[in-house]
């Protein structure tokens, strides 16, 4: 077998044995140990389904998107059937959340689930085309992924009348350049049309109007990993998993000041702090929880650890990404770090946006270093609330948000900077 | 024009996709595996490869981060500096790599071999502090273990 390029040992765990069932273990699952496993069964059984009865079952399961938007799958596949072919199917590898490392996990150790939940799902949607947009900072995931549909097309579950059902379909891989920006879906399309990766308006959205124009549905790696087992248990079943408005399992990557972090595959009715003290270990040194960042998107308190790691509007949400920061760290470099990250992240198409991003993170890093003025201060609140509703995509709208959530939260620490203010000058 | 092997494989990507304009991004980080950057004069190469015009080429390769149009380097070495890395130790691995390579982030050692490049989260932060070098991602683990590592990197 070839050897691919060097991918760390990511720790991982599971209480459901699911999706990451194989992925736990650190090394590449090949077809053969895919299909010892019962792997491309489900295929099988959906190839024998209906296009509409698939959909269906997938509506009825409760899946929710696994990118950080938790929108219902089921309804973003009736939605595109109602246009008229050629559709697209595009899976979203491009997770570049800081703090998100669960889709790369399922790509570089258990592909052929990635693909399997692909196949199904082009089936489902009367898509002969698709493609796996990965992220440019994971080539071993590239490549393993390019020998897996090569691995695929040999056993005749990809190519040409796939396992006799007169379905034909083509996986192709695209890789991205280093932007953050390409995980927005219609970024990632104009990305995958060979342009820059700048996010389109909605409406239309891609389900209407997607690659090329014609009707696309996007779906990240985890989500489309969850399609084997729905098929494979039926809806029904699969709504056994967890609490049934909020089905199947879900990925958390917990990282920061934790003592085992990992990629943690629970049911939705977890609680954050069971995610920290139960699988992870706790903190470092035993440190009080300060805060909990879901990736650069909320800022959660030591006091909010009891809320569900589910969709619900006192969920937790988003891609489940877990940050762990404790006493010892300071908020305001944390949030300087995430300015930061928004500044350098921020496609440049809007100018709320553009400058925003930059704006904040030039007067927060002057407040970090106490040469801020008070106008600087008035400026910096300013600007960290005025991104949001002038901008054309999510990451203006979420660019101040976590900053924002943490001033709330967090005002004495925000303050202990404000005493610092240099005299109006 | 470029060399037969790289061409060869530009030839590959472009042939790979349904259209092929969307090779670009394959093609740019082909042609920065050949070149150790993406020389300006390539582009004009690329652009006839791909049917596109040179301003659409040059749009692409300024808006993607990892492609270098300035210094050459036969290896890059990407530092995450995002916020999980931030915490755990980010700052001591930067000045470990300073002190082994004698040059600052965004600098190229005088022989041309390695540059120092700060990015964003690169996804493993159960391992941070972590850095790659070229494609292979590698979790700090103190000063002495950098040497070892850059040796596999002449």
């Amino acid at each position: 077998m070839r050897s691919y390029p060097v991918t760390p040992e990511i720790y991982a765990e599971t209480v459901l044995n699911m999706l990451l069932k194989r992925a736990k273990k650190p090394r590449r699952h090949t077809i053969e140990d895919y299909l010892r496993e019962g792997g491309y069964q489900a295929l099988e059984k959906a190839l024998n389904m209906s296009p509409e009865e698939i959909i269906d079952w997938v509506d009825k399961s409760t899946l929710r998107g696994r990118g950080g938007a938790g929108f219902p799958t089921g309804k973003k596949w009736q939605f595109a059937v109602q246009n008229p072919p050629p559709r697209y199917f595009v899976c979203n590898a491009d997770e570049s959340e800081p703090g998100t490392f669960k889709d790369r996990i399922l790509i570089e150790r258990d592909p052929h689930l990635v693909l399997e939940g692909m196949i199904i799902a082009s089936y489902a949607l009367g898509a002969n085309t698709a493609f796996i947009y990965i992220r440019g900072e994971y080539p071993a995931g590239y490549r393993i992924l390019r020998d897996a549909i090569e691995e695929a097309k040999k056993k005749g579950f990809l190519g040409r009348n796939i396992l006799g059902s007169g379905f034909d379909l083509e996986i192709y891989v695209a890789r991205g350049g280093g932007a953050y920006i390409c995980g927005e879906e219609t970024a990632l399309l104009e990305s995958l049309e060979g342009k820059r990766g700048h996010p389109r308006l909605k409406p239309p959205f891609p389900v209407q109007k997607g690659l090329w124009g014609r009707p696309t549905v996007v779906n990240n790696v985890e989500t489309i990993a969850n399609i084997p087992f729905i098929v494979n248990l039926g809806w029904e079943e699969y709504r056994y998993i967890g609490p049934s408005d909020y089905a199947g399992p879900k990925l958390f990557p917990v990282s920061g000041k934790v003592k085992k972090p990992g990629v943690y595959e629970l049911p939705m009715n977890t609680t954050l702090r069971e995610v920290i003290f139960k699988y992870a270990g706790g903190t470092l040194n035993n440190r009080k929880v300060k805060a909990v960042f879901s990736g650069a998107l909320d800022c959660f308190t030591g006091e909010e650890l009891d809320m569900p790691m589910d969709y619900s509007p006192f969920g937790f949400g988003g891609t489940g990404t877990v940050i762990v920061l404790t006493e010892e760290d300071d908020l305001v470099e944390a949030c300087l770090r995430v300015a930061k990250f928004y500044e350098h992240e921020t496609c440049g198409q809007c100018t709320p946006c553009r400058v925003g991003c930059h704006e904040q993170a030039y007067l927060l890093e002057k407040i970090y270093r106490g040469s801020a003025t008070e106008r600087d201060w008035e400026g910096f609140v300013f600007v960290n609330r005025y991104i949001q509703p002038m901008s054309i995509c999510g990451l203006g709208a979420v660019a101040g948000r976590l900053i924002r959530q943490a001033m709330e939260k967090f005002p004495e620490e925000f303050e202990r900077y404000r005493k610092k203010l240099a005299r109006a000058g | 024009m470029f060399e037969q092997e790289l061409l060869q494989k530009l030839n590959e990507h472009i042939n790979y996709f349904p259209r092929k304009e969307q090779a670009i991004l394959l093609c740019l980080h082909a042609i920065q595996d050949h070149y150790g950057y993406v020389p300006p004069e390539s582009l004009r190469h690329l652009a006839d490869l791909l049917d596109l015009p040179l301003n659409h080429v040059e749009q692409v390769v300024a808006f993607y981060d990892m492609f270098d149009r300035e210094t050459p380097a036969r290896h890059r070495i990407r530092v995450c500096v995002s916020i999980v890395c931030h915490l755990l130790g980010k700052k001591e691995l930067l000045e470990a790599l300073e002190r082994v390579l004698g040059i600052k982030p965004g600098e190229v050692t005088a022989d041309g071999r390695f540059k120092i490049v700060p990015v964003q989260c690169i996804g493993a932060c159960a391992e941070a502090p972590v850095f790659m070098v070229d494609e292979d991602t590698y979790k700090f683990k103190g000063e002495e273990s950098l040497h070892e590592i850059l040796s596999r990197y002449p």
